[in-house]
Parts: structure tokens; C-alpha cells; sequence
């Protein structure tokens, strides 16, 4: 498996992106900006739809800049599915599997990987949003490529089939060893997919690397939306309500409770020992309050008051508390 | 003379499909030149008919550049019913490509996106896409055609000339007939059948076009 490197430059009117980074052939990458930070756009590039002004791709050290994207082994799974209306389910596999260079997966085998076997007679006219994306997915593995984009594949779903949607992909990733680049603009996605991290702004990459850390940095978290603030947390390091399959867990500021002594007789399952790094004052009276734990940094926003109160300075002990079905 | 008109019109229709959809799917597209096609294209619904006519009669009479080298093959189109054919097929060709081209402008684009990241080339996505999704378009686009060219009167008579049993369409038949003196009833008999004929071309298309949205829509 191949890593993706890029370093281009691409103007479309008043809009210039201009982005340099790696996604690594270990792992899933996610690339995370708001709406029109050029996220699309930029996966069009990669797969060899759009040509940038200048710059260049690579993939495993190779460069496939000046290759049109039906010689390039890069898929491509688009928002809206994309799947031929003329063709079934099957047909619409196996076009994918028959064009392989090196010879498709069985559309029998990829069909049981996603659960669709029994949708392969089916038209693609009347599948559901989620019977779509798991096609679409399905399509494009057919056609076994060596790095595999995915443009927010899950916007059209919600709750218990973006969850499961979800683990689909980190299943796929496990089992195929398929590297990928998952466009999201939702925290929580992005925290349970990702290892590695690409935040793009206004068409420029403002932080990058492994997601733990490059979450952790201001230019990324003045992304989010207030109520987003947090951290990614492993999944293993807390008991969730829900937390099947998730490589990890963004734990929100507003999410999480101190103490400055260790708490007796508390339903939450999650408490965590841990040493107050540092305070920040924010614009709306409250206070961040960010601390090293066992399972790595974490922030919890609290009033002035009760900073004080508690007596919370940097230095000092502090037990935080997640509660399970928060998660 | 009814066998004739659908000989002609069946013949101009089916010789005249690659090249009209090769027209249409250009037309469909961006490219430099292209306004310089669409013009060409165009041509026999501006130019008089007889026009066309005698410029086929330039081009591919007996000494005409083109007829004389067919000549020499053994082919000969001025006054024979396959004469007829070609002027029933350029005096269609408009319509013709008009509606293949509305079919190929009717499906998604972004359908080809999907099919090059699948490692389908630009010859590949035509044939695997394009085409079996404008095919229902293409197949009304045919009837439509064919209707049109069971009417062609004036390039007809002139490349073709009006012999019965060779040349004579519908339309050249009722010329004929009206020619002679006390000819109207025979003309309002051939008139109800070609009414009859484009009506039910009409229809076709129409039923075909319906089919061929149904298709699009998934």
C-alpha cells in the first residue's frame, strides 16, 4: 500500500488552493474544513478529474500528476454515489472489477464484505441512501486501487447508519489494508476515523499530522464550532455507551466535569487522573482548563468561579469526568 | 410507392445514424469549432430544398467529383432510389442530431467522472456510458427521423427525380397524381396515408422519449 503525497496550486476564480501534504499509507487520513474550504475540490485533483496550475502528486514516490484519472489507482467514492442508472447493483461491481489492471475483486466477495449480496439483482434506482454509499464503496474496491478517496461518504446518512457506515470503513481499512483520505466536516467522524489529520481553510492546509496532535492545535480548533472545542481521546481509554469499533472518541470541553479531589459514589464511568497544564480565559467568560491524563490531553471548559473555588492552577491534580452515554 | 417511401426513408435514417450521433454527442460537448459544426449541421433547414437538391446533383452526378468516382464502382446515385435516400438523409440530418444530441445532453456528467476514476478511457465511458444511456433518446430520435423523412419532397424530386417504382415517394406520388386532371381523390387517399404514418411516427417517438427519461431519472 501506497502513501499520497501532494504539493499543488489550483486557482478557480477568486478561490486559490494551494495545499502540501502527506496522507500516509498506515492509517486513515481525514480531511477536515468548513464548507467551501476546497476539500472537493481538492480530492478531484488527486484522482486526476481537475488538473492543478502547477504542483505535483505522487503515489508511493511515483508521480501521477500528468495521468488522467483512468490511469491513475486512486479511487474515488463521491457524495452523491455516482452509480450508473443503466446497469444493477452487479453491474455496476463488476464494471469496476472487469477495468482492474491487475484483475477485480469476485463482486460476489466485495457484495458479502458490505452486506449488499442481496441487493444484486436490484436497479440502483430505488436503493436507500445507505444501500447507495455501501455500493458506491463497494464499486470502487472492486476495482482494487492502492489509495482510496472518500468525499464525505456518509453525508447523507444519519445516526445508526453513519455509525455503522462508519465502522464499515474502519473494517475495510483493516481487512484490506486500504489507505484512505475521508473527507468530513464533522468532528465526531473525523475523531472516530482518523489517525492522521489534514485541516484545509479557506484552501490552505492549517494543520496536519497525527490526529491526536494536530487536533490539539489552536489553528484547528478555531475550526470548530464553540460547543466543539476538545480533544480526541482512544477509544480504549473509556467506557462509551457506544463506542463500537471507534479508533477514537472527541471529547468535547462541555462534556467533561473536574475535581479537584478524587470523586466517591459517582454513577459516571469514566474518571480520569490527571495534572493541569494550563488555563485559557476565553472570549465568553469561560475558562479552558487543559490537563494531561493517562489517555493524553484533555480540555474542559468551567466557569471562573469555579476555577477558584476548586483552586485550579496549573500544576495541580485534577480528576476528570465523562459521563458514558455522553460519548 | 408506399414500399418506396419506407425503403427511402429506412435506408436514409439507418445510413445516416453514425454520423448523426457522432454529430450530436460532439455538439453535446465543448470543443473549438464547434459553432462551424452546428452551422454545417444546420444547413438543409435554411438552404431551399431543391438547392440541396441540385448541389447533391453537382456533387454526385455522373460528372460530378464524387458521382464519377462512385461511377467507377459501380454505384450510381442521381435518379435511383438510393439517390433518394441521401437527399432524404441530409435534408434530415438536422432534425436528426437535434434530438440524439438533446438525449446525450439529458445524462449526468458527472456519471463520466464516476466512470474515469473506474479506469474507463474517454472511448470506453462513450460506449459504456454515453450510449446505452442515450439509447431510448437515440431510438426516438430514429422514429422521429424516419417520420420527417417519409415528408422529404424537394431535394427528392430534385437528385432523384419522380419515377414511379424507382423513385416515387408518397409525397412525390401525390405530386404526381395531382398533375393530372380529376387526380384530387387519389391525392386525398395518399394524403390520409402519409397522415396516418406520421402520426403514428409521432407517437413512437413521443412514447419512446418517455420510456427514455423514466430511464434517466433511475
Amino acid at each position: 500500500m501506497k502513501t499520497l503525497e501532494a504539493d499543488i496550486e489550483l486557482k478557480q476564480g477568486m478561490f486559490t488552493l494551494r495545499a502540501r501534504f502527506s496522507a500516509p499509507a498506515e492509517g486513515i487520513t481525514v480531511l477536515f474544513g468548513p464548507s467551501g474550504s476546497g476539500k472537493t475540490t481538492l480530492l478531484t485533483v488527486l484522482a486526476g478529474l481537475k488538473r492543478p496550475d502547477r504542483g505535483m502528486v505522487t503515489l508511493g514516490g511515483a508521480p501521477v500528476g500528468d495521468l488522467p484519472a483512468h490511469r491513475r489507482d486512486i479511487g474515488l467514492v463521491f457524495q452523491d454515489a455516482r452509480l450508473f442508472p443503466h446497469l444493477t447493483v452487479h453491474q455496476n461491481i463488476a464494471y469496476a472489477a472487469r477495468r482492474a489492471p491487475q484483475g477485480g475483486l469476485a463482486v460476489e466477495d466485495v457484495a458479502r464484505f458490505f452486506d449488499i449480496a442481496g441487493l444484486l439483482d436490484r436497479p440502483v434506482g430505488n436503493l436507500s441512501g445507505g444501500e447507495k454509499s455501501r455500493v458506491a464503496l463497494a464499486r470502487a474496491l472492486a476495482m482494487r486501487p492502492d489509495f482510496l478517496l472518500l468525499d464525505e461518504p456518509f453525508a447523507a446518512l444519519d445516526g445508526i447508519r453513519r455509525r455503522a457506515f462508519i465502522a464499515t470503513l474502519l473494517d475495510l481499512h483493516r481487512v484490506h489494508k486500504l489507505p484512505m483520505l475521508v473527507v468530513t466536516h464533522n468532528i465526531d467522524d473525523a475523531a472516530a476515523l482518523g489517525s492522521h489529520l489534514v485541516a484545509l481553510q479557506a484552501g490552505h492546509v492549517v494543520a496536519s499530522g497525527d490526529f491526536a496532535t494536530a487536533s490539539r492545535q489552536p489553528a484547528f480548533q478555531s475550526l470548530l464550532d464553540a460547543r466543539d472545542t476538545g480533544a480526541a481521546i482512544s477509544a480504549g481509554m473509556l467506557q462509551a455507551a457506544s463506542g463500537n469499533g471507534r479508533g477514537a472518541i472527541w471529547l468535547r470541553a462541555d462534556q467533561l466535569l473536574l475535581a479537584s479531589e478524587r470523586p466517591h459514589g459517582l454513577s459516571a464511568r469514566n474518571v480520569l487522573e490527571g495534572q493541569i497544564t494550563a488555563l485559557w480565559p476565553q472570549s465568553d467568560q469561560s475558562v479552558l482548563v487543559e490537563l494531561n491524563s493517562p489517555a493524553g490531553a484533555l480540555l474542559s471548559r468551567i466557569t471562573p468561579q469555579a476555577v477558584r473555588e476548586l483552586a485550579l492552577a496549573p500544576g495541580n491534580p485534577v480528576w476528570a469526568i465523562a459521563k458514558a452515554h455522553l460519548l | 410507392m408506399l414500399v418506396t417511401s419506407l425503403w427511402v426513408a429506412a435506408n436514409a435514417v439507418l445510413w445516416s445514424l453514425p454520423l448523426a450521433v457522432a454529430a450530436a454527442f460532439a455538439l453535446s460537448r465543448r470543443f473549438p469549432g464547434k459553432l462551424a459544426l452546428e452551422g454545417v449541421t444546420h444547413l438543409p433547414i435554411i438552404l431551399p430544398p431543391v438547392l440541396v437538391g441540385f448541389v447533391l446533383l453537382m456533387l454526385f452526378g455522373r460528372r460530378g467529383p464524387i458521382g464519377s468516382v462512385l461511377a467507377q464502382a459501380g454505384i450510381h446515385l442521381a435518379f435511383t432510389a438510393k439517390g433518394a435516400a441521401l437527399a432524404t438523409a441530409v435534408m434530415i440530418f438536422p432534425v436528426f442530431v437535434r434530438s440524439i444530441r438533446l438525449a446525450f445532453e439529458a445524462t449526468d456528467r458527472n456519471l463520466f467522472e464516476a466512470a474515469a476514476v473506474l479506469r474507463a478511457g474517454p472511448f470506453d465511458r462513450f460506449f459504456s456510458i454515453a450510449l446505452p444511456l442515450a439509447g431510448p433518446g437515440i431510438l426516438a430520435g430514429m422514429v422521429m427521423a424516419f417520420a420527417a423523412a417519409l415528408g422529404e419532397f424537394g431535394a427528392v424530386i430534385t437528385f432523384a427525380a419522380n419515377i414511379p417504382g424507382q423513385t416515387q415517394t408518397l409525397p412525390l406520388a401525390i405530386y404526381a397524381v395531382l398533375q393530372e386532371p380529376g387526380g384530387e381523390t387519389a391525392a386525398l387517399r395518399l394524403a390520409g396515408i402519409s397522415f396516418i404514418l406520421a402520426m403514428a411516427g409521432l407517437g413512437a417517438a413521443a412514447l419512446l422519449q418517455r420510456w427514455a427519461g423514466r430511464r434517466l431519472a433511475g
